[in-house]
């Protein structure tokens, strides 16, 4: 067994920790991690990647269903089992796992199965964990300690998990499609779930308590979504606040209130999806004085130090948004100003928020909403893709780009796309936000033809009014 | 038939303006917008540029020399054209390409010039005259005026040389054969700043100048000047230096304040904790990029506070008292060899952030120069703030013709009185001085109370 003397104890092997701890190998730190469930934490083993298997699922249930109507393609009778499309997530999830572990120890990185709790500001005691091997170390010591503890399901007082009731966690292993679904809360998972169970079939019921889809989201945006979700079917209820939920025969009734009135909506199956909180409470943080903040995230500076100058932070555990390419952003940002190789800072609006149903939505930076309520003056370049030829051949014309652009110095500030393989899009804005691109850059860089991307260059164009097609 | 070239009024208080150096000689061609002459003035150094066509004659002011506002300082004749139809004689010719495309002329009318930063000259080559399809009528009035981006031919904002470096980071080799890159925004941003980019310490990949060192330079810059002025190295003992046009128009100005306008003072503790806490939880709210200052909060009630007290937004001129429409807040800021007092105008209308938006870029230039003749003038009320460098207290002189000054002062933790109990206040001295012919002790004592009000209570900054 490795000495337990570290440059950095890593606490969390999500895509922040994990990510983090093997930039800091690469910066000749000697690394410990220490993971109380499986290394790669909720990203690979309970949210995006499974998410993400279970949705190209969905997809390849809406194609074939399609594909008679759209291309003329006799289809026969469509039948699938449910047993096996969560067992392929699984599979996805297992592997990249295993990955994990692997690249732990390539990069010579000591992985310790264990609950953490800091115990001083270099010292990390370390608790047995049940189903896991024996510790034969109790205590780390770290010149540096990295807290990347992330993030749990949030749940509304007197919420009980199971019979039916599930967070995203549960819905993963859920092995059997329920007939109904009550979704309650129209973020990023409840709508990737609330899309998902309604490709197979089910009934789907959407329940927000804000005005809007993606609260926070550009609301033109919001509200594309919006009709693409009730064109599907999908029950959405807008404005409506979850007040209780009760067991009634072999369904939920779940009791909901718009403008002081009360309804019911009744499935077989709940998901809760309220949203996440950081994991910060039992890391043991108040006795090394690592204060905390409104909400439970760790009060962290530009070098992502806490009030504890050893100790650091990243990820979920330390701010919103809680995004999992955030956190190994930050990862990676936080060793290296460790390091000294990297100035302090991380542009939290160049993070790409991505939502994965179809259509999907992706946006960065700025909305035009956000822009005027700092007092920045914007243009807005706006291209439907109906006005794309590639979205056009391959039907699917829904959807648009808006790009918003500072009045100032034509600075591309935000980006906010849905449509068709919206996520893959938005990563051009992302680099162009990281080069400090503006309209010029975007609108003369010649994108390949047909492409969806031709959408972005034709936004930018637009934005100072010069859009080709459109 | 040849035009005469005046030296411009080109702030409130110019008499005279000196020639640094001429930059067209006699016989040399001058277009729309070109950089003639740099001349020092009593507020900055600025660049003359013609608004016509044609060839410099003769110059009548020699480098170094003064002249006063409106004399002439050199003369022009036509492009070669002595036969160059007239004004009048156009519209029966028909206009010509070039009258389509240019200002008309008047005879032997003053040509208008217009100033610019003398940063600007090797920063900015003169963008070409806009054609008339560019469709903003300032345009064709004023060629020089508008900015590069619309004379741009097209709407997609691109430098004017090397248009092919928008695609990637130029790699520019400067004077001394050093290369640096830059973002495009920083580029721009850099452009329009007036900045040479070889300055700048680039921070980003392999030295890379991005936005955040350009913001970095503009700021250091302004802190080193302020250092300067208050270094103790300043003046060397036993010398004796020539007064700049700055430190005599300050010398001119201060002492007929002193000499014509009986001061009063007034002085009143303000109880800033709530403005703290203000500047804090919007700071922390990261919602405005602006960072707010007290200065900001501070110029903010002034302008709520003079809106309902506008004898103090007043100026005693010809034997009566002027009321003035708008408030117009001045700012003085220490520079190099003297203070500038740039304007913050129509503070009325101005929410807290334009205002410190509209403060911080005007601050910023205090640093770097580029002011605008109307940046500098028809302030209706000024304020000093010595608050950064730890003042109790102290008052200021006068800016005539204004009626009033407010000296502010470090916000300090000092003893306060709360429900008859003592404890630790952050409070701050203002003291305004006024002009005992427009204003009396009462009238100044309410608008303090007022000022006062506002600053303790200072969500009403916000709406």
């Amino acid at each position: 067994m490795a000495n337990s003397r570290y440059d950095l104890v890593v606490i969390g092997s999500g895509p922040g920790g994990y990510v983090a701890a093997i930039r800091a190998s690469q910066l000749k730190m000697k690394v410990a991690v220490v993971e109380r469930d499986r290394p790669g934490g909720v990203c690979l083993n309970w949210g995006c990647i499974p998410s993400k298997a279970l949705l190209n699922s969905a997809e390849a249930m809406e194609t074939i269903r399609g594909a008679s109507r759209e291309h003329g393609i006799e289809v026969g009778d469509i039948r699938f089992d449910f047993k096996k499309v969560i067992a392929r997530s699984r599979a996805a999830a297992d592997k990249l796992s295993r990955g994990v572990r692997f690249l732990f120890r390539k990069n010579n990185i000591d992985l310790y199965e264990a609950n953490a709790e800091v115990i001083g500001p270099n010292a990390v005691a370390l608790q047995a964990v049940d189903g896991k091997p024996a510790l034969e170390v109790k205590q780390l010591e770290g010149e540096r300690i990295l807290l990347a503890a992330g993030s749990g399901e949030r749940l509304f007082p007197g919420m009980q998990i199971g019979d039916g009731v599930m967070t995203s966690k549960e819905a993963l292993v859920h092995d059997s499609l329920p007939a109904s679904v009550a979704v309650i809360g129209a973020g990023a998972i409840g709508l990737e779930f609330g899309y998902f169970y309604q490709a197979f079939g089910a009934k789907v019921t959407i329940i927000e308590l804000e005005n809007q889809m993606l609260p926070g989201f550009d609301a033109e945006i919001a509200e594309e979504l919006r009709r693409a979700f009730v064109k599907r079917g999908v029950i959405v209820l807008l404005g409506h606040g979850y007040k209780s939920m009760a067991r009634d025969g072999d369904m939920w009734r779940v009791t909901v209130e718009a403008a002081g009135a009360e309804k019911s909506v009744e499935a077989e199956a709940v998901l809760v999806a309220v949203g996440r909180a950081p994991l910060s409470a039992k890391l043991g943080l108040e006795k090394v004085g690592v204060e905390r903040e409104r909400g439970g995230f760790i009060k962290i500076d530009d070098s992502f130090r806490t009030t504890c100058p050893s100790i650091y932070a990243i990820g979920d555990v330390g701010r919103p948004p809680l995004l999992a390419h955030k956190a190994s952003g930050e990862g990676v940002a936080a060793v290296e100003i460790m390091a000294g190789v990297r100035q302090p800072g991380f542009d939290l609006l160049s993070i790409a928020g991505c939502i994965y149903c179809e259509p999907e939505v992706a946006t960065v930076g700025l909305s035009e909403a956000d822009a005027k309520a700092r007092g920045i003056e914007v243009k807005v370049g706006k291209i439907p893709f109906r006005a794309i030829g590639k979205a056009v051949a391959i039907g699917h014309p829904d959807g648009f780009v808006k790009l918003v652009v500072s009045k100032e110095y034509s600075e591309v500030i935000g980006c906010q796309i849905i449509g068709n393989h919206a996520t893959d899009l938005i990563s051009e804005v992302v680099l162009g936000k990281t080069l400090e691109a503006t309209t010029a850059e975007f609108g003369h860089t010649v994108h390949p033809h047909p492409t969806m991307s031709e959408a972005i260059m034709e936004a930018a164009l637009a934005a100072e009014g010069e859009a080709i097609n459109y | 038939m040849s035009n005469e070239i005046v030296m411009p009024k080109l702030s409130d208080t110019m008499e005279e303006g000196k020639i640094i150096r001429w930059l067209k000689h006699p016989g040399d061609p001058i277009h729309h917008g070109e950089p003639i002459a740099e001349v020092e003035t009593d507020k900055a150094d600025m660049v003359l540029e013609s608004f016509a066509e044609g060839i410099l004659d003769q110059i009548k002011l020699k480098e170094g020399e003064s002249a006063p506002v409106g004399a002439v300082i050199a003369t022009m004749r036509g492009a070669g054209d002595a036969t160059r139809p007239s004004a009048a004689a156009e519209p029966a010719n028909g206009p010509s390409a070039e009258a389509r495309s240019k200002p008309v002329e008047k005879k032997s009318a003053p040509i208008p010039i217009r100033l610019k930063t003398r940063k600007d000259i090797p920063a900015a080559p003169t963008p070409p005259p806009p054609s008339a399809e560019d469709g903003d009528p300032r345009e064709e009035v004023h060629p020089a005026m508008s900015s590069r981006r619309s004379a741009a031919p097209t709407a997609i904002p691109m430098p004017p040389r090397a248009p092919a470096a928008t695609l990637a980071d130029r790699v520019e080799p400067s004077a001394d054969g050093h290369k640096f890159r830059a973002s495009p925004l920083a580029r721009r941003a850099a452009e329009e700043a007036g900045i040479d980019l070889a300055a700048v310490h680039g921070t980003g990949p392999e030295g890379r100048i991005t936005k955040r060192d350009i913001d970095n330079f503009l700021r250091e810059q302004q802190l080193f000047r302020f250092r300067r002025i208050v270094s103790p190295r300043e003046g060397a003992p036993g010398s004796h230096e020539d007064l700049s046009r700055m430190r005599k128009t300050i010398a001119s100005r201060m002492a007929a304040s002193k000499r014509e306008i009986p001061h009063f003072y007034v002085t009143m503790e303000i109880d800033m904790a709530e403005a703290v806490r203000l500047k804090t939880s919007l700071a922390q709210a990261e919602l405005i990029e602006e960072d707010i200052t007290y200065n900001d909060i501070i110029v903010k009630a002034l302008a709520l506070a003079l809106a309902r007290y506008p004898r103090i937004n007043a100026s005693f001129e010809n034997d009566g008292i002027t009321i003035h429409p708008n408030i117009n807040i001045g700012v003085a800021v220490a520079v190099e060899d003297g203070l500038v007092v740039p304007v913050v105008r129509g503070c009325e209308q101005l929410s807290l952030i334009e205002i410190a938006k509209v403060a911080h870029r005007l601050v910023a230039k205090a640093g770097r120069g580029g002011f605008t003749a109307g940046e500098l003038s028809g302030a209706t009320f000024t304020i000093s703030n010595m608050g950064m460098l730890g003042i109790e207290h102290f008052a200021a002189v006068i800016v005539p013709p204004q009626a009033a000054i407010l000296a502010a002062s470090a916000i300090k933790d000092r003893p306060v009185v709360r429900d008859g109990a003592l404890a630790v206040g952050k409070t701050m001295m203002a003291t305004m001085s006024c002009d005992h012919r427009i204003i009396d002790g009462v009238v100044a004592g309410r608008f303090l109370q007022e000022l006062k009000r506002f600053l303790e209570n200072p969500a009403s900054l916000l709406l």
